[in-house]
């Protein structure tokens, strides 16, 4: 009994650890003052300034807009990968797998500047398709464990069913294949566009002059000091990426599992 | 296709770390002669080493005690906790280092509540733009990845494993060191991977909780890049990163090889 209070009670300042910042940080944007003045006299303030604050409205849309984008075509990329790798022999299909999987160990910092260097070295500017492929190459490996696994699970019988019964490749495809991938495809994709929307390393190397995404607009805000009105856009980031995390744990709760189990066979 | 623009480049950075910032074209190894001749980058490099690993260590001290009790010793609400853990990865790194500033900057929140309990003097807390603020974050950032690892390798040892040891007089600690440790060692160093290879190549949090104390080969390689436009350099200081990526994920592999060996 003792063994399991002490286990809940260390359990419970892990929590405290990971959370207070956060937490600390959400309350705070609620906060007239400028000094984080206690008690907590309640204001949209910041939310209003932010609202008026046409710089970070644009960069949000810019970074929805890849993160939309990447979404979909990592999805698309990904599901294509793992049909073919799955018709694929084993050897092939370890090898492409691992090779997809190899951006996760390399750090973004050295990927970004690489992709920049790439750009130079053909004599182009910084441009909006090589941003993308940036962007691709990151997101790709989670939304391909999902797909992977989830095909992996889905096993060939009831496509060999489907055909032997006379269906057509491609009616296979649409109406048996594809409606048993496709919520591993959505919280495929709902992961891309996360890790996508909150990439600052890449965009900050590859983006064209001029425009800006969201986190590129926080890091240049807070790399000099403190910004209260900071805190009211990491609090909508923060409960907007909740939701989403609820909706992709709805939709799929076994493919965020398979994830992890993944995760352990590939790091 | 996609895979060859996240190698192709790699080996363009290293064509370039070969070329003079001056446009004086091939220079060999002018650069790199350059970064080792100076004791700055040299200290630097050491610094970034040791933070790294100060980071590992630390995660696999808080993970650990976590994970065997999610494993072991909690059976409810398991699923829920684990959850827990793993939402803040989803948020991003910027969000929580900024986080962390909110909290230990001088006259904020923590030194506020510190100073009513009589625990600061009102002189400040003095850890943000410290060593220790850029740890604190980077431990945040990347404990639950140390947490997960060792769960799944902790929740796959068999209980009767641990009721056999005891019914045959190993003492607690004896049962731990002989056989949950080297059952586990997989995950510590699959843990330690995702750990300490992130952690050489992070610029962000050191920046932004560092100030001027939190340079490391990260942040120095955004300056050539951002301030000082020295590419060529910067490149040559990128591939000796890329080399100490490699080496520690090589050396830790080959570690974890053994232990998947030893454990069959």
């Amino acid at each position: 009994m003792a063994k399991k209070l002490f286990g809940w009670i260390y359990t419970g300042l892990l929590l405290l650890f990971l959370y207070t910042p956060i937490i600390v940080l959400m309350v705070m944007s609620f906060n007239r003052s400028q000094y984080n003045a206690l008690p907590i006299e309640f204001s949209l303030k910041w939310y209003k300034a932010l609202a008026g604050n046409e710089k970070i409205l644009q960069a949000t849309i810019n970074s929805l807009w890849i993160g939309a984008i990447t979404a979909v075509l990592s999805v698309i990329l990904a599901t294509s990968l793992a049909l073919g790798t799955n018709l694929a022999g084993r050897k092939t299909r370890t090898a492409m797998q691992s090779l997809v999987m190899l951006p996760l160990t390399m750090p973004w910092l050295i990927m970004g500047l690489s992709l920049l260097l790439l750009l130079r070295s053909l004599g182009l500017d910084r441009n909006f398709i090589v941003l993308l492929i940036g962007h691709l190459i990151i997101s790709l490996p989670y939304s391909a464990l999902v797909i992977i696994a989830r095909v992996r699970d889905m096993g060939k019988e009831t496509q060999e069913a489907s055909s032997s019964l006379g269906a057509s490749d491609w009616t296979t495809f649409y109406r048996v294949t594809l409606p048993m991938m496709l919520p591993a495809m959505l919280s495929g994709g709902f992961l891309s566009f996360m890790i996508s929307f909150d990439n600052f390393v890449i965009s900050y190397f590859l983006i064209p002059t001029g425009t800006t995404t969201l986190p590129m607009e926080i890091y240049s805000s807070i790399k000099f000091g403190f910004t209260p009105e900071m805190n009211a856009v990491a609090t909508i980031i923060l409960l907007a990426s909740l939701s989403l995390i609820a909706v992709t744990a709805a939709v799929m709760r076994s493919s965020i599992r398979a994830l992890f189990k993944s995760d352990k066979g590939d790091a | 296709m996609l895979i060859s623009f996240a190698v192709v480049p790699l080996f363009i950075m290293f064509a370039y770390s070969f070329q003079g910032d001056d446009g004086s074209g091939f220079v060999g190894l002018a650069n790199y002669a350059r970064f080792f001749s100076k004791s700055f980058y040299l200290k630097l490099t050491l610094k970034t080493m040791r933070m790294s690993l100060l980071v590992t260590v630390i995660s696999l001290l808080i993970a650990y005690p976590m994970a065997f009790i999610l494993a072991k010793l909690i059976a409810k609400g398991k699923n829920i906790i684990l959850m827990l853990i793993i939402i803040p990865f989803w948020s991003s790194q910027l969000i929580r280092a900024y986080s962390w500033m909110n909290l230990l900057r001088d006259g904020g929140i923590l030194d506020i509540a510190l100073q009513h309990v009589h625990l600061s003097s009102g002189e400040g807390l003095g850890i943000l733009f410290t060593q220790t603020a850029v740890i604190i974050g980077l431990v945040h950032i990347f404990c639950p990845y140390m947490i997960i690892t060792i769960y799944m390798t902790l929740e796959k040892i068999d209980d009767s494993l641990l009721e056999a040891s005891r019914s045959l007089g190993a003492r607690p600690i004896t049962t731990f060191r002989r056989v949950i440790l080297p059952l586990t060692e997989t995950g510590i160093i699959s843990g330690a991977i995702l750990v300490f290879v992130p952690c050489l190549g992070s610029f962000v949090e050191p920046r932004i909780l560092g100030g001027t104390q939190g340079s490391v080969i990260g942040t120095v390689i955004e300056d050539q890049f951002f301030e000082i436009y020295g590419w060529n350099f910067g490149s040559a200081i990128a591939f000796l990163l890329l080399v100490m990526v490699l080496a520690s994920m090589g050396i830790l592999s080959a570690l974890r090889k053994r232990g998947v060996r030893i454990n069959g």
